[in-house]
């Protein structure tokens, strides 16, 4: 597939449909969109970047582009930390969304928030507060305050809650999204001119699927509606500590595996270990004997339950189910029981670990000077097998073993980020790097593991074994972006 | 510290590298999305902005837009000129000079990152790789060199407002060894500041001396990258005020750029000839130590009863602590409060943090203690209450007015580390004049979200700006330096006279 390098005439063009404030191929101003760390190295200077607001000026954008098959790059935010779907080859234009940041309705009977591309996760948070505030607005958890809803959803990230109900794209209902061929397609209910967007499945086969995890790919989501819950004010964390993996994994999923009445109630179930807190401080300005950690009350491994409850009562019935449960574990199932113990968490901690959003997957890179998040899902019950691999695989590598691992729908699925931390400004870091990510990648896909962010060079093996999926999805992606201009070279499309 | 841009650029490499583009360095209290605010606002052009949580606060990205004029993307391009994927043209100017230099990202970034030092060092690199400076830049350029202020006011003019105020026996005053340096904008533009520092100075019985061969102290070649100019106009001043044990300060650009700058651009090894400080910090400390000297003996008492019921080493060492913090207060005289005041009782008066002498001393200060820290995990606790301290040393100054005078001071919704830029600093007054005075009103914007009569600030440079938004868009307030109300209303009240 060969793609046109814009030229002035084409800047011209973006020029004529956004104006020429909006639309530039400005050396300095291109060069500035870069991101090469966090969610990927691979990041190409765009050539043109064009920042629309309107449906109809994406609408004519995607249309001339693709009549004049240049590559076209959508983002929201572009975060979670870092660039999530920088340009990569062949450059193109990059469409920068942030205009496009209209809270556009929040309905707190039918339950849902419409959002544009460009709102953030500290604008959502902030809006809600003020104006609705028995209702948690649906952003990510652990991305930054400048992430965006959509792009936590395209992404298929975390939100709030997603331990609890699943993550960020199960809670979207309905899209509008503008497809490179000139369509513009509302999915669910919202197909239908008057319809509310209250149901995803709407009328008929979802196609909100095909666009979720789909990192832009397919064409420019333009809004969204994101289902919100309740925001009670019965809220606490919880946390056990443990000497190794398999102990936080099984225990957790005898939680979870409660579902009703208890594992609801834990909206955020996230763990790892000690290195977590380690490397989010300077490499030489902190010890890194576990002794020290252990002498702080640090466990080597422990598992958090943030629960969220309408009473007292219930928040009260939660936790000590919870604790009652680990105690039961602890004596009779425990690999190590004698190391299991409850973390008891300052109010300080808890109040830190309640703060939404938050910068704490940020300091990372406070470490070196750089940071990967490789993040695979896997089942829940097989997280500790992948823990332990991973971090003896950055181990090997030189890098701390540093390990996040939080649930999904009460455990169905297991979120694992290796937090690879190293100096990006040493280019023997960046090959260990990808080595590490390429030996990992192999074995991960033996086991059924899968990439969550697809390095388009790395992981891409992912889909040469899953051929006949690949195959559909192709062909969708055929039919909405004949001449393949949205983001090639993501998840290996086209 | 190299000297060069390029070379200064290529020090600060680890550091550029950090940036994840995250983003937080857009807002004011990033890391606090649930903080309580003042609701919405529709300011004077028409815009509203909700003071609730965190709030966009990089004047440029809030002016221009594009990603480039965030603070993340400036990182991003200073590591692609490094990376040798850009080179310095004036597109790459025009994108990197907008920048007021307020370091607001500096103050968001978990990673630390020093961003200021770094867009001042891209700056400096693309000077020195020949891109001719803005137009407005030269012409300052010029100005400074001809008549040592960027102004062009004339040399012999420099301390007029002294001679004319009745102060000029304090020009030149061979007998002292205290300095006030004045700076170029309340020299030869905001007067009311220094002939009000200088009053104050004169009412407390301070000893000082102006003096003449003083020239700008070079902030607006530092920021802008001509740094060779600054290092001429620094080495003058250091020249002529080396004899000097104190040297005090009315601008807070000014004093930032002798007491962070200079040590960094002098010879390695060298050190500056003479203690800084800030004529706001004198005023506070004339407050803060007094109260202090009377409320330590009882906390110690208190702590000794502590001791006496049940041993502990903690505390022990506290009282330990705390005895040798009241001997080295007692070695302090004076004291001075404030006399009530009928045209000040109920204003609502609120106070601008100036960057130069807010944020840009809390970020140098977390800088060096971080460099000097050998587990961070524990000091940071310790960094953090230092930077606290510092923001309230203004504080003091005004709580006591509320005591004494009956002002009502209220804050701002962003203040101290999180402060809004008033537009001028960075070069950014010169060069875009528009965008500077645009910025300055929506800081005005944000006193008149609390009704403010009163905005203050430290800085002539701020004042100044504050001042033109206000008129220009109409604020409807007054604005002025907190010395200057103590000195306009005749305000000072002194217990006991300080010692120098």
């Amino acid at each position: 597939m060969s793609y046109k390098l814009p030229t002035e005439k084409d800047l011209e063009a973006m020029v004529g449909i956004v104006g020429k404030e909006y639309a530039s191929n400005n050396k300095a101003i291109t060069a500035s969109y870069l991101a090469k760390s966090v969610m990927g190295l691979e990041s190409q200077i765009p050539d043109i970047v064009v920042r629309p607001k309107y449906v109809e000026e994406i609408r004519k954008i995607l249309v001339y582009c693709s009549q004049e098959k240049i590559a076209v790059s959508p983002v929201s935010g572009g975060l979670s930390g870092g660039f999530a779907c920088p340009t990569i080859k062949p450059g193109g234009v990059l469409l920068d969304l942030g205009r496009m940041d209209r809270i556009i309705e929040i309905d707190e009977k039918n339950r849902y928030a419409i959002v544009e591309p460009g709102v953030t996760n500290g604008s959502l948070w902030a809006y809600m507060e003020k104006y609705h505030p028995d209702w948690a607005p649906p952003i990510a958890d652990g991305a930054p305050p400048a992430a965006t809803v959509m792009g936590d959803a395209i992404d298929r990230g975390f939100s709030l809650y997603t331990s609890s109900v699943g993550p960020q794209g199960d809670n979207f209902m309905a899209g509008e999204i503008v497809f490179p061929n000139g369509d513009v397609v509302r999915t669910g209910s919202w197909a239908l001119p008057f319809a509310k967007p209250f149901y995803k499945y709407g009328l008929g086969p979802d196609m909100w699927s095909y666009l979720m995890g789909s990192q832009g790919t397919m064409g420019v989501v333009t809004k969204a509606a994101v289902k919100i819950y309740p925001h009670p004010k019965f809220k606490t964390v919880i946390a056990w500590g443990m000497s190794n993996p398999q102990d936080m994994q099984d225990l957790t999923l005898e939680v979870g595996m409660q579902e009703f009445g208890v594992a609801h109630n834990t909206v955020m179930v996230q763990g790892g270990n000690y290195p977590l807190v380690m490397a989010r401080w300077p490499k030489d300005k902190v010890p890194h004997d576990y002794a020290f950690y252990k002498e702080m009350g640090i466990p080597e491994w422990w598992m958090n339950w943030e629960c969220w409850a309408q009473s007292q009562e219930e928040l009260d019935f939660v936790t000590n189910k919870i604790n009652k449960m680990a105690e039961d574990f602890k004596a009779n199932r425990a690999k190590d029981g004698d190391a299991m113990k409850p973390w008891v968490l300052h109010p300080k901690q808890i109040a830190s670990r309640l703060k939404k959003p938050n910068k704490i997957a940020v300091p990372y890179s406070f470490w070196e000077a750089g940071f990967l998040f490789i993040t695979w899902y896997t089942p829940w019950n097989e997280c500790a097998h992948f823990a332990e691999m991973y971090n003896a695989a950055m181990e090997k590598y030189g890098f701390p073993p540093v390990m996040w691992i939080a649930s999904i729908e009460r455990c169905r699925q297991a979120i694992c980020m290796p937090i690879v931390c190293f100096d990006s400004t040493k280019p023997e870091d960046f090959e260990k790097v990808q080595a590490l990510n390429l030996e990992t990648t192999e074995y991960g896909l033996k086991q059924g593991w899968l990439n969550y962010r697809p390095d388009p060079y790395i992981h891409v093996q992912a889909y040469y074994q899953a051929g006949m999926y690949w195959k559909y999805l192709r062909a969708f992606k055929n039919l909405v972006d004949p001449n393949g201009i949205m983001h090639p070279g993501r998840l290996a499309l086209p | 510290m190299a000297k060069t841009g390029m070379k200064r650029l290529e020090e600060l490499k680890p550091e550029i590298y950090k940036c994840i583009h995250c983003k937080a360095c857009r807002f004011a209290y990033s890391g606090e999305p649930s903080r309580k605010g003042i609701g919405e606002h529709t300011g004077k052009t028409g815009k509203s902005i909700l003071y609730e949580g965190m709030v966009d606060s990089c004047p440029a990205g809030i002016e221009y837009g594009w990603e480039a004029f965030w603070n993340a993307g400036k990182v991003w391009i200073a590591r692609s000129i490094l990376s040798g994927d850009l080179e310095f043209t004036e597109e790459v100017r025009d994108v990197i000079m907008p920048c007021i230099t307020c370091g607001q990202c500096s103050a968001q970034c978990e990673n630390k990152i020093p961003t200021v030092d770094i867009i001042e060092a891209l700056r400096a690199a693309l000077v020195e790789s020949g891109v001719p400076m803005i137009d407005k830049h030269q012409l300052v350029d010029r100005l400074v060199k001809e008549l040592n202020n960027p102004y062009g006011g004339k040399a012999d003019e420099r301390f007029k407002w002294a001679k004319d105020a009745g102060l000029g026996k304090y020009v030149n005053n061979k007998e002292a060894k205290i300095g006030y340096y004045v700076g170029c904008t309340a020299s030869y533009r905001q007067v009311e500041v220094a002939i009000a520092t200088a009053k104050l100075f004169d009412q407390l019985g301070m000893n000082f001396t102006l003096i003449e061969e003083e020239v700008c102290c070079g902030s607006p070649f530092f920021r802008v990258g001509a740094v060779d100019t600054a290092q001429e106009l620094m080495n003058k001043n250091l020249e002529n005020f080396k004899h000097l044990e104190k040297v005090y300060f009315s601008c807070a650009g000014c004093y930032r750029t002798f007491t962070i700058d200079y040590p960094k651009w002098m010879p390695e090894g060298e050190k500056l000839p003479f203690k800084t400080q800030h004529a706001f910090e004198l005023i506070s400390s004339l407050i803060s130590i007094p109260k202090k000297k009377k409320e330590l003996p009882a906390e110690i008492d208190a702590l000794k009863k502590k001791l006496k019921e049940k041993p502990d080493k903690r505390v022990e060492a506290q009282i330990k602590r705390l005895e040798a913090e009241y001997a080295k207060l007692n070695e302090f005289k004076g004291e001075i409060k404030f006399k009530p005041n009928k045209e000040l009782k109920g204003k609502i008066v609120t106070y601008h943090d100036p960057c130069h002498t807010g944020r840009h001393f809390a970020i140098d200060m977390e800088q060096e203690m971080i460099k000097e820290s050998k587990n961070l995990m524990f000091d940071m606790r310790l960094i953090n209450q230092r930077i606290e301290e510092w923001f309230e040393i203004p504080r003091i100054i005004l709580r006591k007015l509320e005591e004494d005078v009956g002002i009502k001071f209220t804050e701002m919704y962003r203040i101290k580390l999180n402060s809004m830029c008033c537009g001028a600093g960075g070069g950014v007054r010169a060069g875009y004049p528009e965008f500077s005075l645009r910025t300055a009103s929506l800081r005005c914007d944000e006193a008149n979200a609390i009704n403010a009569d009163i905005l203050t600030t430290e800085c002539p440079f701020c004042w100044r700006n504050l001042t033109d938004a206000n008129e220009q868009y109409n604020h409807g307030m007054i604005v002025m330096g907190v010395l200057e109300m103590i000195s306009k209303y005749n305000l000072l009240d002194i217990i006991e006279k300080p010692e120098f």
